[in-house]
């Protein structure tokens, strides 16, 4: 037996409970699923009828309750099951919920609620305010830690493969931290600006906007803060960790290997990367042209490595990887991209005026490239070589650019759809379904034509023939794709192939081996070779990819080289520590409705024949970046935006933390879950939720409490200072048409004592309850009723009928006046108070797998002979205290623990002494 | 008032897109809700949320009593964002 007593709830029934089982000697475990112990009660103002105040009186015994050394508590869990054990007890199944911070090293000093970028409804303030994601329950919390509100990875997150933290800098650009944005771009890699033009935003896709009225600018965003940026920044200003007195070199300088190079820079080693081109970026910069990506925005990234350190040593090709190793390295990353183009087979392709694609945009990004100026261009190929190599071709002053694929449609050409779409809009023709048959050339020995034949698909693609039409030209924007069925021959001045990209494994195929296709032979996880100091990075190692998975792999790469050159495993680890991805379906389903934004999205410039390289596509505003970022849904809560663990002094937060499920044994156990309020919207007459000054009573509790969310008592409709406010009692108590007939028992005296406590904060205001019964039935309640009436408190006999809203916020209240004639009487106030009733909790219910916990017929936890043995339950060891088994005001909920905790006692004894005859 | 509250969840979350605006109302003079709402064109009810949860982190504070109307005015402590 791990405990005699599992206790659920740490309310004031939980903590009575636990407080005497543990004064008589008994091992107590308390689960509370809050992140403090105290319920409901600690968030009171005062307590009826002596005015107490409830931190007084909760406080000691919240504080009795986290130290006492026969209790076990356990803030922030749940109870998965309870079952009967063969001892007589219960198995316990207890889920310590993942709190993402060390609460060891947690000094509950709110830095990081301060720090935080998410705000949501503050549920210890009866939602009258935000809190943060980052959070301490409340100030008097028990024990006072802070905990990160995550309900899951966000989407964005999730489907980043360069592990960058969309939704962190999304929620850090709405706050207008655009320069915080940008460092956490920089956690990833260097390539800040070019990602914000170049990524194909996976994150996007996975935005949950895009299920209501479309996905926030994310790509866009991540641009306009790297242009901010690099607008007003010099140098990345990031910290280095010390020299390790590790030397690294880096193959390649695309995208893999630069970030590789960045983030072992970062972590203190000295790397130099050797690039075999006269500058530096690969693909980046030589691959996609400047209208995309200007070459200023790639220098300004690769000016991030050379800022902290990084030596890049351009026309530096490596023939030896071995050899480089030996000259002084302690590992080798190779990234050297996937760059070897196919051939095209066909007779003449050895023409002048025939180039392979990528030498063809390496050439005009140097701008050394052709002049094309009434020149016919066609392009062999559909990817997106073939499409940047066509719209550039347009730029330098080309009559025609023609892309000849063998694709039957736009849907099927192996490039993403927005660069077939900008490429058609920019006057690209197109000639689906067709192979290259030959190229006719004069006798000067320069390519003249492409002789064209229709291109048989295998019998597996139905791409190939479904649109097969004629072989004729067609602008595909404006008119639907075709396909060839005869041989053609298109006028050609310059032919650019562009037929595919593959790896080219002459480096590394003796030292490393090669896998699948010809990429190198390398582990998938840690992406190191045979040889232990070489990793690959990027397309080397995955075949032909995208940026962003290039810049993902680098980052990879760059970890296991770290951790090797540590002496560090490679293996047991999470790279990037993610919760399951949370599911659009409960983003949206935690609003009631969701407003509609008009989307934000990026102004492309797209003329037909372009004959300039400026950037095509427009940056944001900042108006337009805060407005896009903030239409954010916050799906998994918290942004991972890392601001908190930034600022944190205790250095506490932990992401990588998990739930922690463990199985004990107890004797016997004792439900104290409480009840829960009834939702005032289920009364709609009284307008909750729709007139903002109706409120419930727990909220002006809250507004009453020192700890208040407002600085005063003010109405939420517009900051005022009330002077007339109404109450009416039974908002959903006593009540048939809500399901509940049964009274709450203490809304009527914590509604006095709200009157009481109002006209003390506001001599001025006028006071008006309006009842149905009075009902003051404990010791000292009916002087507490008539001390509030004569402190000036009106009471009025007879049911609210109705509350309409007045064009100042005013409510008017329709009511049935019973003790002046019955007459309908409506009456003007500034703040309206629902006192509503309690429900049952019916949380419980589910958790005893053996027999169901036996409920009333209203719900609340049964008690089969109240009269006689009170917190008795239909389970033999399962005891009930407090509200869970109906309603009770806090003396009663008191006197009921102490009723359930007798029970208890016996039973433990019972079972003691009966363990003790039958040893006998 | 007469206008459709939308779900606090969405105006909180609004909270961090707000600072700016409403800092800049207030960067002259200490203003009130309704004050604060006309300036920066919102709805008073979800200003409330937002000027509560400025408040509560530090950037704003009351000024002084509230005036004849029973509205207090709130001022920017200096607390940047």
């Amino acid at each position: 037996m791990d405990y005699d007593v599992l206790v659920l709830g740490s309310g004031i029934g939980g903590m009575e409970s636990s407080i005497k089982l543990a004064d008589m000697g008994y091992q107590v475990l308390l689960v509370e699923k809050e992140a403090s112990v105290g319920g409901r009660m600690i968030l009171l103002s005062k307590v009826f009828p002596t005015l107490d105040c409830a931190s007084c009186i909760s406080g000691p015994k919240m504080s009795t309750t986290i130290n006492h050394p026969n209790i076990k508590t356990l803030a922030y869990s749940e109870i998965d099951h309870i079952s009967r054990n063969t001892h007589g007890g219960f198995q316990v199944t207890v889920r310590e919920k993942a709190k993402f911070v060390d609460w060891a090293a947690c000094t509950g000093c709110d830095v990081c609620q301060k720090e935080c970028t998410v705000a949501v409804p503050d549920q210890f303030n009866a939602e009258l305010a935000p809190r943060r994601a980052a959070y301490i329950a409340f100030p008097q919390a028990v024990p006072k830690k802070a905990i990160l509100d995550r309900s899951g990875t966000s989407p964005c997150i999730a489907a980043c493969p360069a592990g960058i933290k969309a939704h962190g800098y999304v929620s850090l650009t709405r706050t207008g931290k655009y320069e915080e944005a940008f460092q956490l771009n920089l956690d990833a890699t260097p390539l800040v600006g070019t990602l914000g033009r170049a990524c194909y935003a996976p994150c996007e896709n996975g935005c949950t906007r895009s299920q209501v009225e479309g996905t926030l600018p994310i790509r866009m965003i991540k641009r306009y803060v790297a242009d901010e940026h690099y607008a007003t920044h010099e140098g990345p200003g990031v910290e280095v960790s010390p020299p390790t007195g590790k030397s690294v070199a880096v193959v390649g300088s695309g995208p893999a290997g630069l970030t590789a190079a960045w983030q072992l820079a970062r972590q203190g080693h000295r790397v130099t990367i050797h690039e075999a081109q006269a500058s530096p970026g690969g693909y980046a910069r030589h691959g996609i042209p400047s209208f995309r990506l200007p070459k200023d925005v790639v220098e300004a990234d690769i000016a991030n490595l050379t800022a902290i350190g990084v030596e890049i040593i351009c026309n530096s090709p490596v023939a030896d990887l071995q050899a480089l190793k030996d000259s002084g390295y302690d590992a080798v990353v190779i990234a050297t991209g996937a760059h070897r183009e196919a051939a095209l087979d066909a007779a003449g392709v050895d023409a002048a005026g025939v180039v392979s694609g990528l030498s063809y945009l390496k050439d005009s990004a140097a701008e050394v490239g052709p002049d094309l100026t009434g020149k016919r261009v066609v392009v062999v190929g559909g990817d997106v070589v073939a499409m940047n190599a066509a719209r550039t071709a347009l730029r330098q002053g080309a009559t025609s650019a023609t892309v000849v694929a063998e694709a039957g449609k736009p849907g099927a050409l192996p490039c993403n759809e927005i660069e077939y779409t900008e490429a058609a809009a920019e006057g690209v023709e197109f000639v689906f379904s067709t192979s290259v048959a030959e190229l006719r050339t004069a006798a000067s020995g320069e390519v003249t034509a492409v002789r064209c034949v229709p291109f048989s698909a295998p019998s597996t693609s139905a791409d190939a023939s479904e649109d097969a039409e004629a072989g004729e030209t067609v602008q595909a924007a404006a008119a639907p794709a075709t396909a060839s069925t005869a041989a053609s021959e298109l006028v050609a001045d310059l032919v650019i192939t562009c037929l595919g990209l593959d790896v080219d494994e002459s480096l590394f195929v003796e030292l490393a081996g090669v896998g699948n296709k010809s990429r190198i032979l390398a582990n998938r996880r840690s992406l190191q070779t045979k040889a232990k100091w070489l990793f690959a990075a990027g397309d080397v190692a995955s075949g032909l990819s995208t940026i962003t998975r290039a810049v993902g792999s680098g980052r990879r790469a760059a970890h296991m080289v770290d951790r090797f050159l540590k002496g560090e495993s490679l293996d047991g680890f999470e790279l990037d520590s993610k919760l399951s991805t949370t599911k659009h379906r409960d983003v949206l389903a935690r609003h009631s409705s969701i407003t509609h934004r008009d989307p934000v999205t990026g102004q492309v410039r797209l003329n037909q024949q372009p004959r300039d390289f400026a950037e095509i596509e427009a940056g944001l505003t900042e108006e337009e970046a805060r407005s896009g970022a903030g239409s954010c849904l916050d799906c998994g809560i918290c942004s991972e935006c890392q601001e908190c663990a930034k600022q944190c002094p205790a250095f506490a937060i932990d992401m990588t933390q998990r739930d922690k499920v463990s199985e004990v044994e107890v004797g016997a156990v004792v439900v104290s879950t409480g009840h829960k309020l009834f939702a005032a919207d289920l009364k709609p007459e009284y307008g909750f939720g729709k007139f903002p000054n109706v409120i419930t009573a727990m909220q002006m509790d809250r507004l009453l409490a020192p700890t208040r969310p407002f600085n005063t008592v003010l109405r939420p409709g517009d900051g005022k200072v009330p002077d007339r406010i109404a109450y009416i009692s039974c908002t959903g108590s006593r009540d048939k048409t809500v399901g509940n007939p049964l009274c709450s028992k203490f809304c009527c005296m914590y509604s006095i004592k709200q009157n009481q406590l109002i006209m003390g904060a506001l001599p001025l205001a006028d006071v008006t309850m309006h009842y149905m019964d009075m009902r003051a039935a404990g010791k000292r309640y009916e002087e507490f009723y008539t001390q509030a009436r004569d402190m000036g408190a009106q009471y009025i006999k007879g049911r609210v009928a109705k509350i309409t809203e007045e064009e100042n916020g005013d409510l008017l209240v329709r009511y049935e006046d019973i003790e002046n004639g019955g007459g309908i009487v409506e009456a003007s106030y500034d703040l309206v108070v629902l006192a509503v009733g309690i429900q049952p909790n019916r949380d419980v219910e589910n958790l005893f797998t053996d027999a169901p916990l036996g409920l009333d017929e209203y719900y609340y936890v049964a008690e089969p002979s109240a009269e006689l043995s009170p917190g008795q339950t239909n389970i033999p060891g399962v005891f009930v205290a407090g509200t869970a088994a109906g309603a009770k005001d806090i003396v009663d909920t008191i006197l009921h623990a102490g009723a359930a905790v007798a029970q208890v006692a016996a039973h433990l004894e019972h079972q003691h002494f009966a363990e003790q005859e039958a040893l006998v | 008032m007469n206008q459709t509250l939308r779900d606090p969840r969405e105006v909180m979350r609004e909270e961090m897109l707000m600072h700016a605006p409403i800092l800049a109302a207030v960067a002259e003079e200490p203003l009130t809700i309704p004050q604060i709402a006309e300036r920066i064109g919102h709805p008073a009810p979800e200003v409330v949320y937002w000027v509560m949860g400025m408040r509560r982190y530090g950037f704003l504070s009351e000024s002084g009593d509230a005036d004849d109307d029973g509205f207090f005015a709130y001022a920017a402590t200096g607390r940047q964002v």
